[in-house]
């Protein structure tokens, strides 16, 4: 297809989708009628040869965040800048009865401090946040927060989900006692089952413990505020702080966010939240700029988490091993708002009658969980996948054999295939553990799905291209890149669409003076912004190649921007030189997201997952041993970042399977392991050898067809890993993570 | 943290006269103490740090008479890595000093203030909990509360666990300890070091005010001599151990003449387990034997409401290591 769009593009344009054939598979392409609109390029598609989309370069930051040059808002610093901190609640539910902060501010060093609660307010965790303090150190503050006099009338609480009101009775194995409710057409298809099999699967409160806490730096200038902030929407906590400012009686202009560079948030960080709101009335009532950022155990306890499940499956299959019934109850893990806590479960899998899934949340007076990486997914893809394993072997079939039967997605079966063989599935699983052996083998496989094809809300999301006479350019986005390599993405399309060197294109992300994006959230972010670079670099292509155009004296219809060179035949001028043509006054211009084409190749993403594991059956430690992944993502514009997204969730999987997990103290409701010490998360001598396989899909549901990637990998991986456990014991372990003393418990279970 | 005055002696001497005045810290790396500083669980008036003393404390030097003397400040890097250690006499105490904490850890920490170290217990190292341990409560919350990786032997009133990997390698091996007091230098045996009576008013360590340890020496270890250390954790990065097992064991002519059993991450303090390292002397290695001094090597134990997982594992790490000792695999 040619770079240029057809004379009137209205009729429509014919393009390719689908995939090349994954090793030993066949191909899937299928052509598709699309209406670019007019202004828009013409979308990439499956025959689109590319120059610097797809290929191994280098993250754009890198450097700068290796060598610190890159400033994080924990690094923003300003002459006469105060810190600020919090009191927090002692208790997990009550009331505060008396509140004085006379002493605390007539402390030496303190400028400002701030009521957060009132008298009577109630308490509904430990954490929760009574006042705000500001002054000249940390030191001085900390003194001072220990000077607040805050008295609290405590009432009963309960951090155990085994008792919290709704919740089923288990039986000493930990699985549910209470009947099923009726249903009648399960329990026929399920008595006319050749196999059937039930299950109680359970997973435990996993916290995001972002490397950069939360929190952030507010500086005022009269009614203007300016906050470098530690956040995943730069757009969303601009709105939430100026309304609860203007809630507190603040008059403010104009709320400008900064976050171009943010330590991780992995769904934790969409709200401004109280430390937010304290830092920016701190500023406020001091008139001097206040640092607060929180400490590791205001992390771990007041920053939200993913929720803990408790899951219970009965299902049944025919003599061939299709599934024929499917019923599903699950509980979910949330905190004193009783919310948040729900479970996804995998849709794909064909069943003949019509499943029933159930769920409801139970409350505890714990901070409530917020989103965290494919919300409600690894828990309730590892109780379903392991669940399939578990029924399969009753019915005598491989795992994989299993998936084949009953997946419905064709791009998964090609995965399955592909990623068996790639992995050595059938010799690995093959493989017998002597009857005494000390050290057992398995290997598991999960499945994966997402569906995310961009956020093309109005008004529109939008970026920044400039040229300028120097031959740099300038991509700018509002939205931000909390580590994911966004920015790497907003170079690659630029240089791909200008034909520039790629070196010469500088992205600026996390600034809400710049053009709106979404939230990092949903694995929103590149698919929805994608379309708006290449648009804006695209407008920016055409205003150049007007300018070389008459500076050759060639038709400007031919001219062509690639490989840093812009001309046609013999009239070519290099990327540097056709720039100076601009003059002083950048190229500058702004493209926008429009809505997506009808009919894309494929709605959701998928993925497959394949897991080996070695565990000491004397001491019960499972070490996983190798994973590999292949996943899809539409388009596949940065593959070394694309790759590091399934590396790094494989990572996270694997601290999720054996490691993670919130450990509270009943009596005093307070978490015990706030820390990293005792909260364990997988490093680098734990690591398996990893692999995996970009599945790139020309998907034409826009002018780039770029999907969805930061959550679809970390879907099956502990569950992949569970299954493998299972393999190696030839006994479930049904609750993560998987630590030593459950698997020694499986292992005794399995004698008996 | 609250202000202190910091003192940088230079000589041993100098710091020996800090070190007695009243609330008075002795700083090494400062790997467990600056934390605890910081939380404010611990707030001395005045701080010694011992690290510029490094060419009296630190270093390694093997005597004439085959003796290794340890300096305190002697990182556990230095351990991991000098040839006195590449003996399979004295291997199990490099293995425990290469398997503890992190390489950025190990490059600062000092054998001294590994063996010193306060006790990792979460309702101890926390200002929110007032519990038996330093009277600063009624009881021990963690033998009614969450205790997993607490003690399963040798607890009375307080179920914390001795956290250092050097001192059951070095309990193994018939370590000594140095200290001066004032100008007094005094040589004792490490058991002393560590309270006969682990109850929770007691400190994790014996030394008097002032007291500062200078060296450990190790005796020469006889002809056949292996030492092996393993511990279980539930990762490789950067955990404490779970339960940890060091054992010394001579060999001659395939019997074992003489063994020592240390068990570490169990108890308050680390624990010499005597009955079972004798079951070990005049036997022939066999994997039947070594499963009976597991079984000893935990008897009369008493495993908590979490922690019953401790002695599976626990009796398996003492297998383990025997195993690889009587094979020559330190």
């Amino acid at each position: 297809m040619s770079q240029h769009p057809a004379q009137d593009p209205s009729d429509g344009v014919e393009i390719t989708v689908g995939y090349k054939a994954l090793p030993g598979q066949q191909d899937r392409f299928e052509k598709r009628t699309v209406e670019p609109k007019t202004g828009d390029p013409l979308p990439w598609d499956a025959n689109t040869q590319f120059q610097v989309v797809g290929t191994d370069v280098a993250r754009v930051d890198g450097l700068a965040k290796a060598s610190g040059r890159a400033k994080y808002a924990y690094d923003i610093t300003f002459p006469g800048m105060l810190h600020g901190a919090l009191l927090r609640a002692p208790i997990a539910k009550g009331k505060l009865k008396a509140l004085s902060l006379d002493e605390a501010s007539a402390m030496p060093g303190i400028a400002a401090v701030v009521a957060l609660k009132e008298v009577g307010n109630k308490v509904r965790f430990v954490g929760d946040a009574i006042a705000a303090i500001a002054g000249v150190s940390q030191h001085a503050v900390r003194d001072a927060l220990e000077k607040v006099r805050a008295e609290y009338e405590a009432e009963e609480h309960n951090v155990d989900y085994n008792v919290a009101e709704g919740a089923p009775l288990l039986d000493a194995n930990g699985q549910v006692e209470d009947a099923w409710p009726e249903a009648k057409e399960i329990e026929e298809a399920l008595g006319k089952a050749a196999v059937t099999h039930t299950g109680t699967y359970r997973t435990e409160v996993q916290t995001h413990s972002s490397l950069e806490t939360h929190g952030g730096v507010a500086k005022w200038n009269g009614q203007d505020l300016d906050f470098w902030m530690s956040t995943q929407a730069t757009f969303g906590v601009r709105g939430e702080l100026a309304r609860a400012l203007q809630g507190r009686g603040i008059k403010v202009g104009t709320v400008t966010i900064h976050a171009e560079f943010v330590g991780g948030g992995f769904g934790s960080k969409f709200g401004a939240g109280i430390e937010g709101l304290a830092c920016a009335l701190l500023a406020h009532a001091a008139q001097k700029p206040v640092k607060l950022m929180l400490d590791r155990f205001e992390e771990h306890t007041t920053t939200g988490n993913r929720p803990g499940a408790l899951m219970q499956a009965r299902a049944g299959v025919d003599k061939d091993g299709k599934l024929v019934a499917w019923d599903w109850r699950s509980f979910g893990h949330a905190g004193f708002s009783g919310q948040g806590g729900s479970v996804a479960v995998p849709n794909y899998y064909a069943i003949a009658t019509k499943p029933r899934r159930e769920h409801k949340d139970l409350a505890i007076d714990t901070d409530p969980p917020r989103p965290m990486r494919a919300p409600g997914h690894p828990q309730g893809w590892f109780g379903v996948e392991l669940f399939l394993d578990e029924l399969a072997a009753k019915a005598g079939i491989d795992p994989l054999a299993f998936r084949l039967q009953n997946d419905r997605e064709q791009i998964r079966q090609d995965q399955w295939r592909f990623g068996a063989a790639e992995f050595g599935w059938e010799k690995a699983r093959a493989h017998q553990n002597a009857a005494d052996a000390r050290w057992r083998r398995g290997v598991g496989l999960a499945s994966a799905r997402w569906g995310q094809l961009g956020n093309q809300g109005r008004p529109a999301h939008g970026a920044t291209c400039r040229v300028h006479q120097d031959g740099s350019v300038e991509i700018r986005s509002g939205s931000q890149d909390i580590g994911v390599g966004l920015k790497t993405v907003m170079a690659v399309l630029t240089a791909e669409e200008l034909g520039a060197p790629l070196a010469a294109v500088n992205a600026i992300a996390g600034h809400t003076s710049d053009p709106s994006g979404p939230a990092a959230g949903g694995s929103m972010v590149t698919p929805s912004l994608a379309p708006a670079i290449r648009q804006a670099a695209y407008r920016a292509k055409l205003q150049l190649r007007e300018m070389v155009a008459k500076h050759l004296g060639v038709p400007v219809g031919d001219v062509d921007c690639k490989n840093g060179k812009i001309g046609t035949g013999t009239a070519q001028l290099p990327w540097a030189e056709a720039c100076k043509l601009i003059g002083p006054n950048p190229i500058d211009v702004r493209g926008e997201r429009l809505a997506n084409f009808e009919k894309p190749f494929h709605a959701t993403q998928c993925g497959a997952q394949f897991a080996e594991v070695e565990v000491d059956t004397w001491t019960g430690i499972v070490h996983v041993t190798r994973m590999f992944g292949v996943q899809d993502c539409g388009l596949v514009i940065a593959k070394k970042q694309a790759e590091s997204q399934v590396l790094g969730a494989m990572i996270q999987g694997v601290s999720y399977a054996l490691h993670e997990q919130r450990i509270m103290d009943k009596r005093s409701g307070r978490m015990l392991n706030g820390d990293f010490l005792r909260y364990k998360i997988t490093g680098p001598k734990d690591l398996p050898e990893l692999r995996c396989h970009m599945h790139s899909i020309a998907n034409g549901h826009d002018s780039v067809g770029a999907a969805g990637l930061g959550e679809p990998p970390s879907v099956a991986s502990a569950a992949a890993i569970a299954n493998a456990v299972f393999h190696a014991l030839g006994a479930p372990v049904r609750h993560l993570p998987i630590t030593p003393d459950k698997v020694l418990a499986a292992l005794a279970s399995k004698k008996a | 943290m609250k202000p202190f005055t910091y003192v940088l002696p230079q000589t041993l001497a100098e710091a020996s006269a800090a070190a007695k005045q009243p609330d008075t810290v002795l700083k090494g790396a400062g790997i467990d103490l600056i934390d605890r500083m910081k939380e404010r669980l611990q707030t001395p008036a005045q701080v010694v740090n011992l690290l510029p003393l490094h060419k009296e404390m630190a270093g390694i030097a093997v005597a004439a008479d085959g003796s290794v003397t340890i300096g305190a400040g002697t990182t556990l890097a230095m351990l991991e890595q000098h040839a006195a250690f590449a003996t399979p006499a004295l291997a199990g105490l490099r293995t425990a000093a290469a398997t503890t904490a992190s390489p950025q850890v190990r490059n600062r920490a000092t054998v001294a203030g590994n063996l010193l170290q306060f006790t990792r217990c979460w309702y101890v190292r926390s200002e929110a909990f007032h519990c038996l341990h330093g009277g600063r409560g009624p009881t021990c919350l963690a033998m009614t509360g969450e205790n997993r990786y607490h003690a399963v032997l040798g607890w009375q009133d307080c179920v914390r666990v001795h956290p250092s990997n050097l001192a059951p390698a070095l309990l193994a091996l018939d370590a000594d300890y140095t200290t001066v007091l004032g100008d007094k230098r005094t040589t004792r045996k490490l058991r002393d070091l560590f309270p006969a009576d682990p109850r929770a008013q007691n400190p994790e360590h014996t030394l008097q005010q002032g007291e500062i340890v200078t060296s450990i020496t190790l005796p020469k270890q006889p002809e056949g001599t292996i030492t092996v250390y393993g511990e279980s954790r539930e990762k490789e990065t950067f955990d404490w151990a779970t339960t940890a097992c060091a054992v010394r064991l001579v060999l001659a002519g395939g019997t074992i003449t003489a063994a020592d059993l240390v068990l570490g991450a169990v108890a308050p303090v680390p624990l010499p387990r005597p009955q079972a390292a004798k079951l070990l002397v005049g036997q022939k290695p066999s994997s039947e034997l070594f499963a009976k001094v597991a079984e000893t090597a935990y008897a009369g134990a008493s495993p908590l409401t979490h922690n019953a997982y401790k002695l599976t594992v626990g009796k398996a790490v003492v297998r383990d290591v025997l195993e690889r000792a009587s094979k020559g695999m330190s």
